[in-house]
């Protein structure tokens, strides 16, 4: 069969219904781009304690996690796309009344504990937050 | 002591040739990095058209069975994750061949099948990927790179075929 | 491999775009605050050396400017509560020169002198509870009248006339080291890197082929109203009532005092400024904020104009939301609702 590779002279051109098929893909390809390129969900939890990366974790599960902090353990919850910090050992409590975050890019810091969250979509928003 | 007996039938050597020519292409396929990781031509998917335009589904699935599992010990990575990928591919390409051979030949030609197989190739290999390898819906964001070289190498792989193919009947 | 591949793709996915982003971040906490340093397109062992280097140098700015455990600058308090002089540090003499200056231009509304009144409120802490203020003892604190022109500074000699002089360099020392922070990028010639200390930031450089972006925190919410590309030099800085506060009886009590009257200022959710590059570009974006926050709204465009600031946003208790013509030109709006909001500050 590979004999014959040699002799290729021309090839044979592809039917109405295969320009229906690439047609067809095409547009489903273009659109894939369009659809999960552009908005900015975010995908995952990056959970810091004092200036190393605790871990990171998919938003899709629910989830609790216990971070041991600086002056006690942050309780965290992921539950299916969004998180929130539910209990901490600081006085403020800032982190707590910052409640759910779903969207890249959003941050919340515990800095008494040196606990932050922050959620990580596929492309970053912005480099750092003026706080 | 009894022996076990064998009589391989001229398709069985059929078969096991054409096995042979998939196997050939992975391999040779697999000592070449790829530009862009995950991305790679799928060039063994040539033969499996072949197969299926001159012999048929059965033939086919066989040769890319046979070729899945043996490619895998060949390279070590039998029972791997990357051998899981290979057979997820394999069986959704395999599944959308077979439906899409009802197609009617005198409009939808072995270019259109190629198209179909790539995608659902990448499709099997990604759903493993989502839901055994990385469980996370970042995988997703892949979906659009891995669906234009699914098409890029559809169309290419299906052009070769073709030829191949047309040059069979001269 | 394949899926060695994939993995590794798809993570770069997370932290970038499609390529591989030569991004160095790192996070630590001085200041008692969030300290976050990227450096962009140096090997990582450099750009991790670097970041660590003024880490340390941070770390060792803040136990010198301490303002509630033993550091020089109580060490200087002390000296002034004794009513004796002190030999001081060249830079540290400077420092407070240069505050004392920026104090007078404020016509005292940033008034680092005040470290009595922001002890008592309680505010000189890591973690600080709630706090019922005494009229009493607040309008005695204030009847101290503890300003920055009470220090006398000679040559590497300083002094105070007023012995109740409690320097708090709080609203000064995260700016300055800002300014540190870029000699040492400079001194390693990074060319692109940002620098954040508890939301005062500085850029260097880009981010790659787009400029380095910076969100505005939301004042009541987890999410930034705008970004702004903050070119090569520029700092922004955030005085906001939600940094440190606490909440008595449904009232916030912000960490920022008005020293005319003693009382956490009132009526301003946040207000931010963008400093043009400038030696002191540091310093100036954490100062100079604080005297509008402070100001009552009639006010606030005055003392942009004392504070020699052309990019700000105000955001007020009551919704409204003014912004300077060049500071509109630069925000990017996240919050369109709030985009409605703005004003023109004139």
């Amino acid at each position: 069969m590979f004999g014959r590779l040699s002799n290729f002279k021309h090839f044979p051109k592809p039917l109405w219904g295969d320009w229906l098929v690439i047609g067809f893909s095409l547009g489903l390809v273009i659109l894939s781009f369009f659809t999960l390129w552009s908005q900015q969900p975010a995908t995952t939890l990056r959970i810091r304690t004092g200036s190393t990366v605790f871990g990171e974790f998919s938003l899709m599960q629910t989830k609790s996690l216990k971070i041991p902090g600086k002056i006690g353990v942050s309780a965290i919850d992921i539950q299916q796309g969004k998180v929130r910090f539910k209990q901490s050992p600081c006085n403020s409590q800032y982190c707590v009344h910052q409640s759910w975050l779903q969207h890249a890019g959003q941050v919340a810091i515990c800095i008494p504990n040196q606990v932050s969250i922050e959620l990580i979509g596929a492309v970053p928003t912005m480099d750092t937050l003026n706080y | 002591m009894a022996i076990i007996h064998f009589q391989a039938s001229e398709e069985d050597h059929r078969t096991a040739k054409l096995t042979a020519f998939a196997i050939g292409l992975h391999l040779i396929e697999s000592a070449f990095p790829s530009p862009i990781p995950g991305v790679k031509p799928g060039l063994a998917n040539i033969v499996i058209l072949y197969v299926l335009a001159r012999y048929g589904i059965r033939t086919a699935a066989w040769v890319s069975l046979l070729r899945v599992f043996a490619s895998s010990l060949l390279l070590g990575q039998f029972l791997s994750p990357t051998f899981l990928l290979s057979l997820s591919g394999a069986i959704m390409s395999l599944l959308a061949l077979m439906l899409a051979n009802r197609l009617p030949k005198q409009h939808f030609s072995v270019i259109s099948l190629s198209i179909l197989a790539a995608f659902t190739h990448i499709g099997g290999q990604l759903t493993v990927v989502r839901l055994l390898l990385i469980p996370h819906a970042s995988v997703s964001y892949l979906i659009p790179i891995f669906g234009l070289a699914a098409l890029f190498f559809g169309v290419v792989n299906g052009l070769i075929t073709a030829r191949l193919l047309f040059a069979e009947q001269q | 491999m394949r899926y060695l591949f994939l993995l590794l793709v798809s993570f770069t996915q997370l932290s970038c775009s499609i390529q591989l982003d030569p991004l160095y971040h790192t996070q630590s906490y001085v200041f008692g605050t969030l300290v976050d340093i990227s450096i962009y397109g140096e090997k990582e062992p450099e750009a991790q050396f670097i970041a660590s280097e003024i880490t340390r140098q941070f770390q060792a700015i803040h136990n010198r400017l301490h303002a509630w455990k033993p550091s020089e600058l109580n060490g200087i308090n002390k000296t002034f509560a004794e009513g004796k002089p002190k030999l001081i540090e060249q830079d540290m003499a400077d420092m407070i020169a240069d505050a004392s200056q920026r104090s007078l231009q404020s016509e005292g509304l940033f008034n680092p002198a005040i470290g009595n009144i922001i002890h008592y409120w309680g505010f000189q802490s890591d973690d600080f509870p709630a706090h019922t203020p005494d009229k009493a003892e607040l309008s005695a604190l204030l009847a101290q009248h503890a300003n920055m022109s009470d220090i006398v500074l000679n040559q590497h000699q300083i002094s105070s006339k007023n012995p109740h002089v409690k320097l708090d360099l709080g609203g000064y020392a995260k700016g300055y080291a800002l300014d540190v922070g870029l000699k040492i990028l400079q001194e390693f010639h990074v060319q692109n890197a940002l620098i954040n200390i508890g939301g005062n930031v500085i850029a260097v450089g880009q981010h790659g082929d787009r400029p380095w972006t910076v969100g505005i925190q939301h004042p009541r919410k987890p999410d930034a109203i705008a970004t702004v590309a903050l070119g090569s030099g520029w700092a922004i800085g955030t005085s906001g009532d939600y940094q440190r506060f606490f909440m008595l009886d449904g009232k916030r009590y912000c960490h920022i005092i008005d020293p005319r009257t003693g009382y956490p200022a009132q009526g301003t959710q946040s207000v931010t400024v963008l400093i043009p590059p400038s030696k002191d570009a540091g310093v100036r974006s954490d100062v100079s904020s604080k005297p509008i926050f402070i100001s009552e709204p009639a006010r606030k465009a005055e003392f942009a104009k004392k504070m020699e600031v052309t990019h700000v946003l105000i955001i007020q208790e009551n919704g409204e939301i003014l912004a300077s013509p060049a500071m509109q030109k630069q925000l990017n709006w996240l919050d369109k609702e709030a985009q409605t909001r703005v004003r023109t500050l004139e």
